[in-house]
């Protein structure tokens, strides 16, 4: 599974939640092992969410890919 | 009635309530099994509060918390100079609690040397402090709280059968909060609401996408678990609307997850139930299977095995399949649990 394929597995868990919300989150692109991910729609901008998303996206990413780092972008 | 007391749509949990008014009069001692975070102590409370004992102490204490040798003295008290550092002689909770209640936690973790003390204590209905001689009468109704299946332990040779009747005169067991996911939303909304209040504000409307993700996760924590996630959010929301992105990483990653091949595979127990086990790993066991990993992870797959069989028999009916299996249905969630398979998906 290439590095966008996980990145990709991991938001969509977190997708149905967030639409539901009328939210999103995306893969904005990949640079070495810098992952960028935006949040859009309500969520977005709010630092409580961003952690959220950082520590937890980037912590299920770890578990398989260690030194993977996810920078949330506005 | 107790603030602590929620009461939500689950049978199970009314049921308890209900049991919980009917006994707390009593003068019987009650033995409360549940994982932690369930409520042991909520509970234990609940029936001090329903008793006449309700304006004498309730004194609660973890077993867990004392070294084997301090145990006796935190419970017994101490007379002064019993042992080095003893400068004043001290009551213990027994006496504290005396008229009132007596909530001794973790009671599987008191050694069996003071197991019989404490058994003395319960059938005399007296206290020696440590360094005493004399007998010092005490009043109180004892509940213990357990995580661990005492019936179990004593089989085991780990808890002696004569404490263990005398502890569990009236017995609760309190379900983990993943199997009464219908009360989740009114508990969710009760802490929501009181640490909201904490910071002086009103709960405020709480998202679709909030309640999916709080349905969808285990919450091995169970309620201590669901209280803590609500204080993070009520700590940390500014947007006026609970919303998916105010819920913490650990409710929203869990870490036990494997959405990727290269972690250990968890089974599912609808896979179970479905038959894909069997086909996936042929239905013979043996002492000989998987030769080639450590003991425990060969009887953690046989066993899962065996269970997943079981299941796919009775349609994942984990009732059922507890019965066919000759064990507890708590034993059986918790078997299910500890072999990785998937409960979130049974209901």
């Amino acid at each position: 599974m290439t590095t966008s394929e996980m990145v990709e597995t991991v938001l969509e868990r977190l997708r149905p939640a967030l639409n539901a919300d009328g939210g999103d989150i995306e893969l904005v692109n990949l640079e070495g092992d810098v992952v960028r991910v935006r949040l859009t729609g309500a969520c977005s901008g709010c630092p409580s969410a961003e952690m959220t998303l950082r520590v937890g996206v980037e912590g299920a990413l770890r578990r398989v890919r260690p030194g993977l780092r996810v920078v949330p972008v506005l | 009635m107790d603030p602590n007391i929620v009461v939500g749509p689950n049978p199970r949990m009314r049921a308890i309530f209900e049991y919980v008014a009917l006994i707390g009069p009593g003068l019987g001692s009650v033995l409360v099994t549940g994982e932690s975070g369930t409520g042991k102590e909520v509970v234990a409370n609940a029936l001090h509060q329903h008793s006449a004992r309700r304006n004498k102490p309730f004194v609660a204490v973890s077993c867990a918390l004392f070294a084997d040798t301090l145990i006796e003295s935190e419970l017994f008290g101490h007379e002064r100079g019993a042992f080095t550092g003893a400068m004043a002689a001290r009551p213990g909770r027994f006496e504290r609690a005396d008229g009132g209640t007596l909530f001794l936690d973790d009671i599987d973790d008191v050694p069996l040397s003071m197991q019989v003390k404490l058994l003395r204590a319960l059938q005399n209905r007296t206290v020696e402090r440590l360094g005493g001689t004399r007998s010092i009468p005490i009043d109180v109704r004892v509940v213990a709280g357990t995580k661990r299946d005492l019936q179990q332990m004593v089989a085991e040779g780990k808890f002696r059968e004569d404490l263990y009747y005398r502890l569990n005169v009236l017995s609760l067991t309190l379900p983990p909060l993943r199997e009464r996911r219908e009360d989740l939303s009114v508990l969710a909304e009760h802490f929501l609401r009181k640490f909201f209040a904490r910071r002086q504000q009103a709960l405020p409307p709480i998202s679709e996408g909030v309640m999916m993700a709080l349905q969808s996760y285990d919450w091995p924590g169970n309620v201590r678990e669901l209280e803590n996630t609500c204080e993070r959010i009520a700590e940390s929301c500014t947007c006026g609307k609970v919303r998916v992105g105010c819920l913490g990483a650990s409710v929203l990653f869990p870490s036990t997850d494997s959405e990727f091949g290269e972690m250990p595979q968890q089974m599912s127990v609808t896979d179970m139930a479905s038959g894909v086990v069997n086909e996936r790993r042929g239905p013979e066991l043996s002492a000989q299977s998987y030769p080639d990993l450590p003991l425990d992870e060969r009887l953690r797959r046989i066993e899962a095995e065996i269970i997943g069989a079981v299941l796919a028999e009775t349609g994942g009916n984990k009732s059922k399949a507890a019965l066919r299996l000759g064990i507890k249905r708590s034993t059986l969630g918790d078997r299910i649990q500890r072999c990785g398979i998937e409960s979130a998906q049974v209901s």
